[in-house]
């Protein structure tokens, strides 16, 4: 019975929860009708900070920051928004237009089949779906093997199928650690400051790698701009690498 | 043919020269602005040397200059008869100028430190004087004639202003050349691409820069020019090295031995490098209340709005100049707290150095850029921001006031709506999909854990009963070990709810017979009570022992003993499973 109660609790807490955050949602839609562009940027951010968010929350918050003439920003709320289906093709949309008004683009290079791999298995199935397919396989591998033990299937038969199964299922379980630990470590990142300059070092006055600039697409290495306060360890969209101090870096 | 010519028109100038100051000087009331000067060609002089005294007058106009007369002083003596005497003319900037030259060869006396006193020198009426002149006289025989004579003919050495600077304070090194007398520097080019590692460097523009001066060093007369000069400041503190700096010359020497004829000079051209100077930097001391910039020197911070009144929209320069003396390039922005509300844009940052004279100086331009979204007034409040001053050794903190402005609305501009975005996509309204973003890694997932260890726990499970349902099947000892309690546990249910006494104690015996016939593996029939006490000695336990005897025996004897209760049966019942315990855990 208090089980129940508890459970009823915490449904309606997160319920209520739900609804304060679309009124705020919906509220911060009406300033923006109003133009009151500010206001309603700050009630997104408010929104965003809080637990739960959405395509649309983001996709708005683009939209403002197009209007507040925020480029950079901009992209970095639609590249959001992009991440969910629902806002998917709209964002696509407003990314290809913001694109095309910056006013310096970076060279891309195409990433390694590798790498894709990797972004795919992140973006699409989650580490932890893959884990999942990768540990059913190995139970169904093992789940072989014990009736191959007590007699039930012949063993000799099915031995190459379940050592397949097992091998298999446990690679895949271990690339799914590695994609997770891609994911944690890598963060994808848009410049939104007019220019910041690269480095070799993470010192002022070290050489100058290049130059990035506003809307420029970065590859942040957490574990290695944890060294060093208030300076990012990045990689460029035309594959330089360098030290970037943090300010005007909005990271994914 | 055009040489002729040349020179009939330097002679002309000359005259128009000579007659331009002749009219001056006949001007009444001409102003007169008189210069003089006294110059001695050496200041350390060996007993014996040569040198020579010049006084210069100078000046625009000059009716008469007599022949000064030389005061008495020590340490030189005058050789009358060698004076020599002359006259220069220019046009300096449109005006005419003459200099007249007097000159005394001298020769040194006895050693000592001298001076030369003020020299009078009368111009049409007037006396001048010129400054005194400090001398050293040397007694050649009191040096080491074969330290002279190691010593090189030429070498160059930095020459820095302190060894002891702090952190970002402005050091002089001056890249001396020394060359003994006799040789002859034609020219210099420094070697490209000297380090001074831990430093920020700055080549000064030093107008007299190669003018040679003599000096003495380790007894032996060279002749010393400075040939570059660099603003150096440390960026960090601890022992710092100058690496040695590399120039190439091209020198002429005059011929000894090899040169029978005694005349033509020999050049060549050579590559010296000075020896690495060491240069102990100290620390800034700690700074509290203020923002310290990074600047060391002696400064001046201003910071101005350039727009107290703005529109919405309208990009506001917050403008911070730091001018003065000291380490100008090194100087950092000052960090402003500004409004949450204002778009921040990239601060700029401009540069004036001068690198004239002994000090960099110059003014560090900081903008930076906001834009107000919203009417309103702004402000930034007051910053306490710190220069250190090595002259005073402390840091010097100015204190920049607040700073405010107003935006408002142009009201000639009409406002952006969404219909004036160039791209279709609209803001979606209404209902969201809310999903929580949060992914935690693998790793800290407890269900990850748990689906890893589970299939591990379960194939040993799942081996282990494999291996034991195997020995059940073909090891028969151990399946009756493991099968004895089961069946032993029969027999005893069957005891315990029987009335009939005897029976009981029957039971009792058949149930000790098989458990321990089942676990040590004996025969199961043809075995006496002394056998299999025999074989559950083996296991050592006496205790054990003789309750098994007692039971046995009371089991052989019930028949004998009438009084025996049903209680009694119980207790016994009782004490059976607990033996059965004790020679299961002993097997």
């Amino acid at each position: 019975m208090n089980k129940k109660l508890i459970l009823l609790f915490l449904s309606l807490f997160y319920c209520s929860t739900l609804f304060a955050q679309q009124g705020i949602f919906d509220e911060a839609n009406t300033l923006f009708e109003n133009g009151e562009l500010n206001e309603a940027m700050a009630l997104y951010r408010f929104i965003e900070s809080e637990a739960q968010v959405s395509g649309a929350l983001f996709l708005n918050m683009g939209i403002t920051a197009v209007q507040l003439d925020s480029l950079g920003l901009a992209k970095y709320y639609f590249l959001k928004a992009q991440d969910f289906e629902t806002t998917a093709q709209q964002a696509n949309e407003a990314l290809e237009f913001v694109n095309s008004q910056f006013s310096r683009q970076s060279a891309i290079l195409p990433k390694l089949p590798w790498d894709r791999a990797v972004d795919w298995i992140n973006d699409e199935i989650t580490a932890f779906g893959l884990f999942l397919i990768g540990f059913l396989i190995t139970i169904a591998g093992l789940t072989l093997l014990y009736l191959g033990w007590f007699d039930k299937l012949p063993l000799k038969k099915t031995s190459p199928y379940l050592i397949t199964l097992i091998i298999t299922g446990s690679a895949l379980a271990g690339l799914a650690f590695y994609a997770d630990y891609v994911n944690q470590r890598y963060d994808e990142a848009v410049l939104i400051s007019n220019s910041q300059r690269v480095l070799q070092q993470p010192e002022p006055e070290s050489t100058l790698v290049s130059i990035a600039y506003e809307g420029y697409d970065l590859t942040v290495d957490q574990w290695k701009s944890e060294e060093h306060d208030n300076w990012l360890y990045i990689r460029l969209g035309n594959g330089q690498f360098g030290w970037m101090r943090n300010e005007g870096v909005k990271i994914f | 043919m055009e040489a002729p010519n040349m020179k009939k028109i330097g002679k002309l100038n000359q005259f128009l020269l000579l007659l331009t100051f002749s009219l001056i000087s006949f001007i009444p009331g001409f102003a007169q602005d008189v210069q003089v000067e006294a110059t001695l060609s050496e200041t350390n002089i060996f007993t014996g040397e040569q040198v020579k005294l010049e006084l210069n007058i100078h000046g625009t106009s000059m009716g008469s200059v007599q022949q000064p007369e030389l005061p008495e002083f020590d340490g030189l003596r005058w050789l009358r008869g060698s004076t020599s005497r002359g006259t220069k003319y220019a046009l300096i900037n449109g005006k005419p100028s003459v200099t007249y030259t007097f000159g005394y060869a001298l020769i040194a006396q006895s050693p000592g430190n001298y001076t030369i006193p003020p020299v009078e020198i009368e111009v049409d009426g007037e006396t001048y004087r010129t400054e005194p002149i400090s001398f050293e006289v040397l007694d050649p025989a009191t040096l080491d004639s074969g330290e002279a004579e190691r010593a090189p003919d030429i070498y160059v050495r930095i020459e820095l202003s302190t060894n002891n600077p702090v952190v970002g304070q402005q050091i002089i090194a001056d890249v001396v050349l020394y060359f003994k007398n006799g040789v002859e520097v034609s020219s210099y080019q420094p070697t490209p691409g000297w380090k001074a590692e831990g430093f920020w460097k700055e080549e000064l523009e030093y107008p007299q820069r190669a003018q040679t001066s003599s000096t003495i060093v380790n007894g032996v007369r060279y002749q010393k020019a400075r040939l570059i000069q660099y603003a150096l400041f440390p960026t960090k503190s601890g022992e710092l090295t100058l690496s040695p700096f590399e120039i190439n010359l091209s020198v002429r020497s005059r011929r000894s031995s090899s040169d029978p004829f005694g005349f033509g000079l020999n050049q060549e051209r050579m590559n010296i490098q000075s020896t690495p100077v060491k240069v102990d930097v100290q620390p800034l001391p700690n700074l509290e209340n203020a923002e310290f910039i990074g600047a060391v020197g002696d400064f001046k911070i201003t910071r101005k709005i350039s727009n107290p009144n703005a529109f919405v929209g309208e990009s506001i320069e917050i403008i911070t100049q730091i001018s003065g003396t000291g380490n100008v390039p090194l100087v950092n922005k000052p960090e402003y707290k500004l409004p949450e509300s204002l778009e921040k844009y990239s601060p700029q940052e401009t540069s004036a150095i001068d690198r004239t004279g002994r000090q960099i100086s110059g003014t560090r331009t900081f903008t930076d850029i906001v834009i107000a979204r919203n009417e309103g007034t702004y402000s930034i409040p007051e910053t306490r921001v710190a220069f250190y001053d090595p002259q005073q050794e402390e840091y010097v903190i100015e204190v920049l006031p607040p700073l405010s402005f107003n935006a408002e609305r142009d009201p000639d501009v009409t406002e952006i709506t969404q219909n004036n975005l160039r791209f279709d996509v609209k803001p979606i309204t209404g209902l969201a999909q809310w999903t929580s973003m949060k992914a935690t890694p693998l790793h800290q997932r407890t269900l990850v854990w748990i689906m890893i260890f589970f299939p591990i726990l379960l194939t040993a499970g799942a081996f282990g009963y494999k291996k034991y349902h195997d020995r059940m099947n073909t090891d028969t000892a151990f399946a009756r070990s493991r099968t004895a309690r089961e069946r032993t546990n029969k027999i005893l249910s069957e005891a315990e709810q029987t009335t009939d006494i005897k029976l009981g104690y029957h039971l009792i015996e058949k149930t000790l017979v098989q458990f321990i016939t089942d676990k040590l593996n004996l025969p199961p029939a043809g075995l006496s009570h002394n056998d299999l006490i025999l074989h559950v000695e083996k296991l050592g336990d006496t205790e054990t022992i003789t309750e098994l005897k007692r039971l046995l025996t009371k089991c052989e004897t019930i028949a004998y003993a009438p009084n025996t209760s049903q209680e009694a049966l119980d207790k016994d019942l009782q004490k059976t499973r607990d033996l059965i315990k004790k020679i299961g855990k002993l097997s």
